[in-house]
Parts: structure tokens; sequence; C-alpha cells
């Protein structure tokens, strides 16, 4: 954009003042508004699940129901506790959204990249990472032991999911050869644009577990303890009223939107799809924005399918899911993805190893029968391990629903 | 180097500079934790300002969202500490000068050393976009490929060695944590409770109502795991 702006004339650091300040005011834009069509959508489609008909009042379908609700809670009083920290009470909210609005510095719309970030991956991580501060801060700050329950189990579930959710990017890095989400966007371009990662054994093993590790991560049901009502109030908001309360609203449902973007750009291809090739320029750009949001909301509604059937897990349940669930086929899933690189492009990993055996024919034969190779193999131990661990799981959960007499017996006789 | 980006190095470097004063300096220690999480970003930002994006990323995943968790955490679970007043300024204050200015002293030679190849690098970017291959070894960008490979062949052996470390702290983590875990007591849920006054038996009480603990938990553990 900032190349078009010094065609037209202007100096050079002015040019991309101006094209930075664009950038910022769309993507400030975009994400709010996202926000606002989300939690229409969200109450909209719970409501016909849960056979009622939802807000459809305040404009046409109730589309206008986000509006009303942002003037009452800014009409509203905004109130702080009065042994709160006044100042950590007061930036615990700004620092939440602060780091849900850098991650949407990275994140394409379509084809259309704000920053392209060589770690851009890892930063849209870090900055998930920092709303555990946030969390913390609020909890603390507001001098309630209700809300520093809240912020210390959302921390601890934060810090949890982090891992598997870090571990389950790796196979889409391994496979692109890239942490930069472009060239993982362009990577899920072959087959007409349907060459996406989800459906390869390994990446759609990945966008299970990085789309649940999200859903944790962004708080929703049924990892949504931090703010569990009918045990700790609002956890850590328990304090909040008002305009930090609404801010903290529109960060929660902010972060939503991000995970539903990176997942989409991450396992769905981005904005990549028939025919956007062959379309090119600004109306191919237009259907990769379509395309894109398309799957976004898709997402989204899978997200508010399962807030609408599973309900919240206990503490011990959500850790050890972490832990004794997720981990495991992570790493597993890392194993397959190697395994997966090494069968399809070995030439461009390891020159050393075309030095030895020459390097593997590009004749499309050879390349049908080492793709079919590595998709019967990684399936093989992807199946494999999911099979395993879910046993293992099913006769965990078993013991701990029910305890047996002789337990009983055994521990207190 | 052209004068924006010194200018913005300067804010940078006292924001950086300035949290870092007011962690050891504030006396209430969960708002020095919080000032150490102000500095751990702003030294982030200073990496972003070298064009090490890998570094600085990884700057605030792990000091930032970790390691400043960690430290909060630690500060909440102590709770006698949590209150304002703390002293600043102990006794063997000259014990900390001492360590401080060792590091000093370890730093300031590498950035003596390095300086001469920073400046041979800053003016080739100036002359213009080098070949890759040449502005990754006089750069000596740190991205994540460069990183990777040092570690994996110049730096194989420390690389190592930390690892092992890092594994060994692991391992205790969970033979502590493990130990802590035999030694408690059930809690029981009320059904269970229930159930077993039904039958009778009656979870025996010290004077002053406490549930006695018991022996048999180790047992019971045991047949856990049996199980599984």
């Amino acid at each position: 954009m900032a190349d078009a702006l010094t065609q037209l004339g202007f100096a050079s650091w002015l040019s991309v003042l101006i094209a930075s300040i664009i950038k910022v005011t769309l993507i400030l834009v975009g994400g709010s508004v996202g926000m606002m069509f989300l939690t229409w959508y969200e109450r909209r489609s719970i409501s016909y699940m849960q056979d009622r008909r939802g807000p459809n009042r305040v404009g046409p379908q109730g589309l206008l129901q986000p509006i009303s609700e942002a003037i009452k809670t800014m009409t509203k009083e905004d109130a702080t506790p009065r042994d709160a920290d006044k100042i950590v009470h007061f930036l615990a909210p700004v620092v939440m959204l602060g780091a849900t609005v850098l991650s949407f510095a990275v994140i394409p719309w379509g084809r259309m990249f704000p920053v392209d970030l060589n770690a851009a991956v890892l930063f849209v991580i870090a900055t998930g990472g920092l709303h555990s501060i946030g969390m913390m801060m609020a909890g603390w700050g507001s001098n309630n032991k209700f809300a520093l329950l809240g912020g210390m189990r959302g921390v601890a579930q934060l810090i949890s999911y982090e891992i598997p959710q870090v571990m389950a990017i790796i196979p889409v890095v391994l496979m692109t050869g890239s942490m930069s989400l472009q060239k993982i966007v362009e990577a899920q371009n072959d087959f007409a644009g349907l060459g996406w990662y989800v459906f390869s054994p390994v990446g759609l093993l990945g966008f299970a577990l990085f789309f649940t590790a999200s859903l944790a991560e962004g708080e929703r049901t049924p990892f949504d303890i931090p703010e569990a009502d009918s045990e700790i109030i609002a956890g850590y908001m328990t304090e909040y009223s008002g305009m930090k309360f609404a801010v903290f609203y529109l960060s929660n449902y902010m972060s939503n939107l991000a995970v539903c973007f990176i997942t989409a750009t991450l396992y769905l291809g981005g904005g990549n799809g028939p025919g956007v090739d062959a379309l090119g320029g600004i109306a191919g750009g237009l259907l990769s924005l379509i395309y894109f949001l398309l799957k976004s909301f898709a997402l989204f509604f899978v997200m508010v399918l399962i807030r609408a059937t599973v309900p919240r897990l206990r503490v011990d349940q959500l850790m050890s899911f972490a832990w004794k669930f997720l981990l495991p086929l992570v790493l597993v899933n890392i194993l397959s993805a190697s395994f997966w690189v090494a069968l399809l492009r070995w030439d461009q990993q390891w020159p050393k190893l075309t030095e030895w055996f020459g390097a593997p024919s590009t004749a499309d034969a050879t390349n049908w029968g080492r793709l079919a190779i590595a998709i019967v193999l990684t399936l093989l131990i992807n199946a494999g391990a999911v099979a395993l661990i879910m046993r293992l799981t099913n006769r965990n959960v078993q013991k701990h629903l029910y305890t047996t007499d002789e337990e009983l017996a055994l521990g207190l006789s | 180097m052209n004068p924006i980006a010194i200018g913005v190095f300067i804010v940078i470097a006292l924001l950086t500079l300035g949290s870092g004063i007011m962690v050891v300096t504030v006396r209430n220690i969960i708002h020095s934790a919080l000032w150490l999480i102000a500095s751990f970003i702003g030294v982030a930002a200073l990496y972003l300002l070298m064009e090490a994006e890998f570094l600085a990323v990884v700057q605030i995943l792990v000091y930032a969202g970790a390691v400043s968790i960690l430290v909060l955490f630690a500060i909440m679970l102590t709770r006698q500490v949590t209150g304002e007043g703390v002293r600043v300024v102990f006794e063997r204050w000259w014990v900390a000068l001492l360590i401080a200015l060792g590091l000093f002293g370890v730093i300031v030679p590498t950035l003596w050393k390095h300086g001469a190849t920073w400046e041979e690098a800053a003016k080739l970017a100036q002359v213009g976009p080098a070949p890759v291959e040449g502005a990754a070894n006089s750069l000596q960008v740190a991205t994540a490929t460069e990183i990777g490979r040092s570690f994996m062949g110049e730096y194989l052996l420390p690389f190592e060695v930390v690892s092992v470390l890092l594994l060994m702290a692991l391992i205790g983590a969970v033979v502590i944590a493990y130990e802590e875990r035999t030694r408690r007591r059930r809690v029981l849920t009320l059904a269970e409770e229930l159930a077993l006054k039904k039958r009778g038996i009656v979870e025996p009480r010290d004077a002053e109502g406490a549930v006695v603990p018991r022996e048999a938990e180790a047992a019971v553990i045991l047949l856990d795991s049996e199980q599984a």
C-alpha cells in the first residue's frame, strides 16, 4: 500500500505513515465490528438451539442489538471497590484488550496481509499468553476473593493449554517450512485452491487439537472455568461494571474471533478456494475474503454448538484433559508430521540425502505414490494413537466416576 | 542508523530502564512484579527494533507470558510478603551489587568485541539489500533458522547440557509433586460419605473435631495405580 502512495507523489515516510494509519484503522474497525456481529450471531444461533428466538426487536432481525447494548454499558455506573488497587484494577482490561488487538496485526484477511511477520504464528500465541497477565491483574486488583480465585483458575488454565496449542502448530510449520502466515496460506493453494492441511491426516488431528486448545485459551464453554458463574460469580470480572466490563467483553469476543481466523488460516487454507486464482486481481481478493470469512464464521458456529451441548468441566478434569489427552496426541502428531515431510519433500529439507540418493523424481506418478504412502502411514500412526489414548482415558474416567466399596473400605476402615 | 530509529530506541530504552528501576524500588511486591513484566516487554521491543522478530516473540512468549506469571503465582502463594511496606534494602545488599557489577563486566566486553561487526553490518544495510547469504553472515540475524542451525551445529554441546539440566528439573518437579500427593488424604464426596455412614463406618475425629489422617491412604493409591 505504501508503494502505491509513493507513486501518487507522497514523500516516502509520509506514505508509510499514512498506510500504517489506514491499516491500523481497518484492523480496529474490522475487529470491533466483527465482535459486534459475533455477539448477535452467537445469541441468535444459541437461541434457536435452545428453542427460543433470541434478540429480534432492535433493527432488522435484531441486528442493531449490539449497538443498543454498547450504549447501555457506556451509560452504566463504573464502580471501583473501595479497597481495590485502583491503578491495577483500571489497567487490567486495558492489558487484555491491548493483547487481543495486537494479535490482529498479523491475521490475514483473505489474501490481504496487514503485517507479514516471519514469526507470525508464534506472535499470535505470544499475544494470547499476555491475556494471563491481564487476568491476574484483574483478579488481584479487585481485592475480592472470587475475583482472585477466578484469576488464578484462569491463569492456570491459560498456561497449561498454551503448551498443546503451541505444539499443535509445529506440524503446520514443519509441513510449510516457515512460520510466516503468508507462506502457510500459499502452501495450501495446491489442487485448485483445495490443498488445505485439514484434508491430510496430520492436519486433521492438528486441527482438532489446536481448536480444542484454543477453546480453552478463549475461555469458551466447556472450558469457561475462570468465569464459572454458578461457582465463583463471574471470576476475575466480578468487580467490573460499566465500560470496563464492556472492554473485557470486547476483548473476549475479539480473541474468539482471532482464534477462528487463525484456525481458518492454519488448517482451512485461509482465503484459498476454487476460483480465487482464476479470477485474480481485486475480484479474486474479494472472493478470498468471502471464503475466509465464511470459514471463520463456520468455525465460530461450531464453538456455539459446543457451548449449547457440552457441560462445563471440573478443574481437575480440565487439567488432566490437557496433560493426559491433548499433550500425548500432539507429540504423536509431530512425529507423523515429520514422516509426512520426510516422505514428500526430503529433497528440500535435506540436500545431503539428495546427494546420496539422487533427487526424487518430480514425475507425477512417483509424487502420487509418495503422497499415498505418506497418507496411509500418518493415518495409521494418528488413528492408532487416538484410539489408544481414548481407551486409556475412558478407563480413567470410569474409575473416577464410580468409587468401589473396596476402595472406600480400604481408605477408611 | 536513521534518526527516527535512534529516537525510538532511546524512548524504548528509557522505558525499559525506568521500569527496571521501579522493580527494585517499589515497595508493593505485586507492583514490582508488574513492573518487571513491563521491562520484559520493553526488551522485546528492543529486539524487534533490531529486526530479530523471532527473539522478540519468544521473549514475550516465555518471559512476559510465562516466567512473570510464575513469579506472580509464587508471590501470591506465599502470603506473608503480599502486604505493603516490604523493606527494599537488606543487610547483604553488597552481594547483589557485586553480582550486578560482575554481570555488567561480562556484558560490556562482549558488546565491545561485537561492536565493530555490527557497525559493518549497519553500513552494509545502508548500501542496499545485500544478497541473503552475505547479509545473514555479517548481520548475524537472529532468525529461527539461524538459531536452529547454530544450536544443532556450532553450539551443540551447550545446547545438550542445557537440555539435560531442564530435563532434570522436570523430573525433580514430578518426584516432589508425586511425594506430596501420596501423603495427602483423599477428600470424599458427599455421596461417598453418605454411603460410609449407611454402612456404619464413621470417620475418626480428634478432640477438636478434625478428621484424623490415616496411613491406609498409601494403600489406596497403590490400588489405584495397579488398576490403571
